[in-house]
């Protein structure tokens, strides 16, 4: 068992960070104010390779495998929450999902520009009559001649309002459900009939766009019908167990940067005549949350080592969003309580940092759907289908 | 047009707690960062490479080939070079190499750079971060007999010439002369860039992309066995004097003003302002 980064994954976190530190944090505040999506910090992301990081260098990715994927999303995490959505969104789901299932010339047409950052990506599901329960969809793809015509509405669509290209679901044969009646499809923007909708106005990660997105009479050849007509339901879940790790590493970097700035506050802060490091509560609150960080990283790196070396990986990327966003929330938490009412100033990044953590908890299936995921793959290893 | 930089590692100043009470520096995670005066001589040659490539004269090709400016415990820094755009590193080891100063490292660079088949340009940091070091390039542009412009904020090269900007006093002075010569870069004077992601996991998963030399090679073929002696001897470390505690003025802003001037007066010698004045 070997425990230790490799050098390339030392020198990419390197990189990651100087990059977030210099570029992303000062702009942390401003776009969470504003409400906009920083793409000068993504264009300069995609100049230094990022937003393939994860992708073969024949497609022009960075080549740093899952693992290097995960540095990439803590480091942002631990800066940025919004960032870290905008390009988790863009390669984690958007481009992931022609990575997994696309043909090779999917690949060299729409994969290429994504993973070297010249088109950006993402990944459209969620309905408003189907969030959790995803095979609810009612987004119609019916087939005319060599052409598929797509209706429907899609909602809370990150990257959707100016992703050049997105992977969307639809429901090819209503007779079937779930199980061989859905179909992803690779829909580039500008389709006639594809067009955004309302943007949403949201609590957190203001830095990242949240949109919805209308297909009327959007007609997409039949070469962009991603993975297998009919199986669309089955490519997507692979596509979010890659995602769910993915969150969890941001959810680490969250968590990571609350414990150190908690750190930092208990060695400065006086009360009663010493530093908050001296006060017992302020010791088991820092020591709960190192210890909740540690145990977060390990499972986090082990599933990324299982991803890099193809095993088996879909209960613990469950497990890594669910626990990930939980730790992450109440690190945050317990950073806003350390800082007092400083913590609670708009002027201090914790208070932004509490408000974007939550949304972890909730997308990318919600951590009530991950528990589902997590007890029916232990109950299916003792024989025991759960039923919905 | 072949352009050696010089490169030295420093600890990593965000893994280090220095503890003026205790006199000692407490590291907490020994990592090594690029000298932050060397990465901006990396970039200013980077810079001249892509000015060429640029087209000006295509036919002349630049290298860029990064030397370590001191014996070093790994090729770290070099692998950053070649990261972020040098064409080729070489590391220098071996025996009786570890204790090497400014004094030696001038004299095996020298060498260094005759092994490469000569250079046009040399280019360095103007002073290391740690120790606050300046003499590598001087040294090495006397041992290489060539003229030396130290302190640079710009770098250009085209056509057999350097222009360097340079600070003097509290102006800039603009510095032409002919190749080859050794420029010392000031720390800060450059933003940086990033390596390249690609090129970086190539560089670190490849073993052999760093070039390995033996400095016991390098010296006896063309200097003498003193070569390496170091000149410099550490005799312990002291902290700076401490800072004088300021003094926080308190009143309306037209109060706060005359005390201020009141002190100045004073601290300069000067007699205390008639009411006139006031």
């Amino acid at each position: 068992m070997d425990f230790t980064f490799a050098p390339e994954h030392i020198a990419l976190r390197r990189l990651v960070r100087e990059f977030a530190e210099n570029e992303m944090a000062p702009l942390a505040m401003e776009i969470d104010r504003e409400g906009r999506v920083p793409f000068e910090t993504l264009r300069k992301m995609a100049k230094i390779g990022l937003l393939g990081v994860c992708f073969p260098q024949k497609y022009g990715g960075m080549g740093a495998g899952e693992t290097g994927y995960c540095i990439l999303m803590e480091e942002l995490g631990r800066v940025c929450t919004s960032t870290a959505t905008n390009v988790g969104a863009h390669i984690g789901i958007g481009a992931m999902s022609i990575y997994l299932d696309g043909t090779e010339e999917q690949k060299q047409k729409y994969l290429m520009p994504l993973a070297r950052g010249e088109k950006l990506g993402a990944f459209v599901l969620t309905e408003a009559d189907a969030g959790s329960d995803a095979a609810a969809i009612r987004t119609r793809a019916v087939r005319d001649g060599n052409e598929w015509v797509l209706n429907g509405t899609k909602t809370f669509n990150t990257n959707g309002s100016f992703a050049d290209v997105v992977t969307v679901m639809a429901v090819t044969d209503p007779t079937l459900g779930a199980r061989g009646g859905m179909t992803a499809f690779i829909v580039e923007a500008g389709t006639p009939g594809f067009k955004v909708g309302t943007h949403e106005n949201k609590m957190g990660i203001r830095g990242s766009s949240t949109a919805e997105l209308i297909f009327e009479d959007v007609r997409v050849p039949h070469e962009n019908v991603l993975g297998k007509v009919g199986e669309g339901f089955i490519s997507f879940m692979k596509t979010l167990d890659m995602g769910r790790l993915t969150l969890g590493a941001a959810c680490l970097g969250g968590a990571q940067a609350a414990l150190e700035t908690s750190v930092h506050w208990a060695k400065t802060r006086k009360q009663f005549g010493v530093a908050l490091a001296h006060k017992q509560s302020v010791q088991w609150m820092i020591a709960d949350m190192a210890t909740e960080v540690e145990a977060l990283r390990s499972l986090v790196y082990r599933v990324a080592w299982l991803v890099d070396t193809g095993q088996p990986f879909t209960q613990l990327a469950a497990m890594c969003k669910m626990y990930g966003s939980e730790v992450a929330s109440r690190a945050i938490d317990v950073a806003l309580q350390i800082h007092g009412g400083l913590g609670y100033s708009r002027d201090f990044p914790i208070e932004r940092n509490f408000r974007d953590a939550r949304i972890s908890e909730i997308f990318e299936g919600t951590n009530e759907i991950q528990r589902i995921v997590i007890a029916s793959n232990i109950f299916r290893q003792h024989g025991v289908r759960i039923r919905p | 047009m072949r352009i050696v930089v010089i490169l030295g590692q420093v600890l990593d100043p965000s893994g280090i707690v220095i503890k003026r009470r205790a006199g000692r520096i407490f590291v907490n995670r020994e990592e090594y960062v690029l000298q932050p005066a060397d990465r901006c001589a990396l970039e200013a040659a980077l810079r001249i490479k892509n000015a060429a490539l640029a087209g000006l004269r295509p036919s002349q090709g630049v290298e860029v080939v990064a030397l370590p400016r001191g014996p070093l415990p790994d090729d770290d820094v070099l692998r950053q070079a070649l990261a972020t755009g040098a064409d080729r590193a070489v590391y220098l080891t071996g025996e009786g190499f570890d204790g090497a100063d400014d004094a030696a490292m001038a004299r095996v660079l020298a060498v260094a750079v005759e092994r490469l088949g000569g250079a046009d340009l040399v280019i360095t940091g103007a002073t290391t971060f740690d120790t606050g070091q300046g003499q590598l390039g001087p040294r090495l542009a006397e041992t290489l007999g060539w003229p030396q412009i130290v302190g640079a904020w710009q770098v250009e090269a085209a056509d057999g010439r350097v222009r360097v900007v340079r600070q003097e006093g509290s102006g800039y002075v603009v510095v032409n002369a002919d190749l080859p010569v050794v420029i010392t870069v000031l720390p800060g004077a450059l933003k940086p860039r990033y390596p390249d992601g690609a090129r970086l996991i190539n560089v670190y998963r490849a073993e052999d992309a760093v070039e390995k030399w033996d400095v016991s090679d390098l010296v006896s073929d063309l200097v003498d066995e003193a070569a390496l002696q170091p000149l410099l001897e550490k005799r312990g470390q002291d902290f700076p004097p401490e800072r004088e505690r300021g003094v926080r003025l308190s009143g309306t802003p037209e109060e706060m003003a005359q005390a201020l001037a009141d002190t100045l007066r004073q601290r300069l010698g000067r007699r205390p302002a008639t009411a006139r004045e006031r």
